[in-house]
């Protein structure tokens, strides 16, 4: 039954993923990627959208980057969330996760929602306040539910566990939707 | 803080969690693991008259309950209950040969499969076993010169009874078992000790050599549950110390007299929440101011301020530098039936330039608003004391809030146009966050983040008196304007 669910979730997820226009136009200057230099193994890649702070620190900037093509939305999820994770600001945007951030595990509950388990290296790394919780919050929300729109919503658990919050204000102990009213979007 | 390992995981036992059923009491084992509370699926077939069978070749396990199958897969945090999948804050795990599973696998899975309510109290460790009277008792001590009271806030109302018992008294509930819940008991000559008693459904009051004698007063707060005070008195000569001692009965709180009403019309009560406090420093400044402390400090001038301008009854969720939860917060505020709630913050952000004051109030989701509804649709009619009716609201924690989301959204507006004329304002000064503390407050509530720690000046500011008094005053002004807007 969940692998069903999760191939058609994978279908209409990767469907878009690799149907989408080469990029070029990303918010902000295509990150210029580092990438490795030639001759690796090719792993086939897919764009990816990930967020970052902006200038101002006010919202949320999307940029593309090229992560590994996983098969599965729970991998591909996984793979996209490690990439947001682990992944340097393009200037002059800010990373809105505390370093050294990691990904214990992640998988999808019958009714789409996403748990995403973070290791507790996040809560004692994280600076605090409410706006930079805030942001690292939706940061990670975001990036898993603008790359797999099938998905509605993402729950984090710290250490495998259910969390109050990250620093003590975002609540955490319900699946939280997308925020669009963080994001920066294009001036028309 | 959590320091879970990746590859092995820590263990230790724990106090173990009481099983309370028509049967009576038995212990069950618990054993910590990565700071989560398990217990073995051998004790829950003891207890539960549960069967299990292992499928090593799969990795799972079966349990069946009454007939149905609960399907636990190792290190997966999702169960199957009778073909419907629920989730657990942690996966079971399988040692030296033996099954555990988190403490939640009761209610979430186990009470889905038995069809009985299974109500786990944390704090209290109980788990509640089908339809056994278990009310929620929790105590306050107000001590006086010449006198202790003892309150005990009894949810639902239940029947009690006071017997003196050889320097100690007994309070006995007429109920099954008692869930708790008792403050420190500040040192003074009337009263040494509350303690759960001998029986589950009694408290012990240990006396202090400054006892003779008590009054007991019973009374209903409001329409589910009841409230004894427990004053304890000296014996008159001992009453010296000043020349008109205070009547004792001014002790307990003199909401004692407000008639249980409807929801509140006006301004009476305000609780303040200074942010964070304990191990949980909030942010920090790169001078090293910490978050905690300036919420407190300015909390405290509020307080004054409201005290003395307004004389509304004010209270702090902390009055010094400890850890609280959130939960707690709201529940303070509940519990004092407050009329607002302010919960105090100071910001941090990633771009150190960022700077201004911010006011937020609930976000809610959609499935909060159904909730809500559902909430409004089950409001039921009770008779109350006195004669006729009075209708009362079921309420869920997690929809609290959302019943007061415009009046917190007008509370949020007054807020910031209190604050503009005093203080510099971010850019997104009045937002809307789904903030724990804000999501069991059964009050208009809002959320003020006062300015940034991560910028240098602000942080200057902030722990400056002059920069709190402005911000304290701001936020009077916020709430005469907003006892305007309730009273129309």
């Amino acid at each position: 039954m969940a692998a069903v669910l999760f191939a058609v979730v994978l279908m209409t997820a990767l469907s878009r993923l690799l149907s989408r226009p080469a990029p070029g136009t990303a918010a902000v200057g295509p990150a210029a990627a580092p990438a490795p230099a030639p001759a690796a193994p090719a792993v086939p890649k897919i764009k990816a959208t990930l967020y970052f702070a902006s200038q101002d620190g006010l919202h949320l900037v999307a940029a593309e980057r090229e992560v590994p093509l996983a098969e599965g939305a729970v991998a591909q999820a996984r793979s996209i969330l490690e990439a947001q994770l682990a992944a340097e600001a393009p200037a002059p945007l800010a990373s809105t996760i505390p370093k050294g951030s990691l990904l214990r595990g992640l998988y999808v509950s019958e009714r789409n929602e996403v748990f995403v388990d973070l290791d507790p290296a996040i809560r004692t790394a994280h600076p605090g306040g409410s706006l930079q919780e805030l942001m690292t919050v939706y940061t990670i929300v975001n990036a898993v539910l603008t790359n797999l729109p099938n998905l509605q919503e993402v729950q984090i658990l710290i250490g495998g566990q259910e969390a109050d919050t990250l620093a003590g204000h975002v609540d955490l102990r319900r699946p939280l939707r997308k925020n669009e009213s963080l994001i920066q979007h294009d001036a028309p | 803080m959590l320091i879970a390992g990746l590859s092995f995981l820590a263990s230790a036992q724990a106090p173990s969690i009481t099983v309370v059923s028509r049967d009576g009491r038995k212990p069950l084992a618990v054993t910590t693991i990565n700071n989560q509370d398990y217990i073995s699926v051998d004790d829950v077939n003891t207890t539960f008259a549960t069967t299990s069978r292992e499928d090593r070749l799969a990795g799972g396990l079966t349990i069946t309950a009454r007939g149905r199958s609960i399907v636990l897969t190792e290190n997966q945090n999702v169960v199957s209950v009778a073909g419907r999948l629920v989730t657990l804050p942690a996966p079971p795990v399988r040692r030296d040969g033996r099954w555990l599973v988190p403490a939640d696998f009761l209610p979430r899975a186990l009470a889905v499969a038995l069809d009985t309510r299974l109500d786990l109290r944390r704090p209290a460790r109980l788990l509640i076993v089908g339809d056994v009277r278990v009310p929620r008792v929790v105590a306050r001590i107000d001590a006086g010169a010449n006198n202790v009271a003892v309150t005990f806030d009894i949810t639902p109302n239940t029947e009690t009874r006071v017997n003196a018992q050889q320097g100690r008294l007994i309070v006995q509930f007429d109920a099954d078992a008692i869930d708790l819940s008792v403050p420190l008991v500040p040192p003074q000559g009337f009263l040494q000790n509350v303690i759960p008693g001998d029986t589950p459904s009694t408290v012990a009051l240990t006396l202090g050599p400054r006892y003779a004698t008590n009054r007991v007063t019973t009374s209903q707060p409001d329409a589910g549950s009841g409230r004894v005070t427990i004053d304890l008195l000296p014996s008159t000569t001992d009453v010296a110390p000043t020349p008109t001692p205070t009547p004792p009965a001014a002790a307990p709180d003199t909401r004692l007299v407000i008639p249980a009403q409807g929801p509140s019309t006006g301004l009476r009560t305000v609780v303040i929440d200074p942010g964070h406090g304990g191990e949980a420093i909030g942010t920090q400044g790169v001078k090293g101011t910490l978050e905690k402390e300036i919420t407190l400090s300015v909390a405290r001038r509020l307080r004054t301020l409201i005290e003395s301008r307004l004389g509304l009854k004010v209270f702090l969720t902390r009055e010094d530098d400890r850890t609280m939860e959130l939960d707690d917060r709201s529940a303070f505020a509940n519990n004092h039936k407050a009329d607002v709630f302010l919960s105090i913050h100071a910001n941090s952000a990633v771009r150190p330039a960022m700077k201004g004051a911010e006011v937020y109030y609930l976000t809610v989701e959609r499935g909060d608003a159904e909730a809500r509804k559902k909430a409004e649709e089950n409001a039921t009619t009770l008779p109350a004391l006195g004669g006729g009716n009075r209708a009362i609201d079921l309420i869920l924690w997690e929809t609290a809030q959302a019943r007061y989301l415009e009046q917190s959204a007008t509370l949020a507006g007054l807020i910031e146009q209190a604050l503009r004329p005093r203080i510099e304002m971010s850019p997104r000064a009045v937002q809307q966050a789904p903030f724990r503390v804000l999501v069991g407050a059964n009050m208009p509530a809002a959320l003020v983040e006062i300015g940034y720690l991560s910028n240098a000046d602000q942080e200057t500011q902030l722990a400056t008196a002059s920069y709190q008094d402005q911000v304290a005053q701001a936020l009077l002004d916020a709430l005469i304007k907003f006892r305007e807007f309730l009273e129309h």
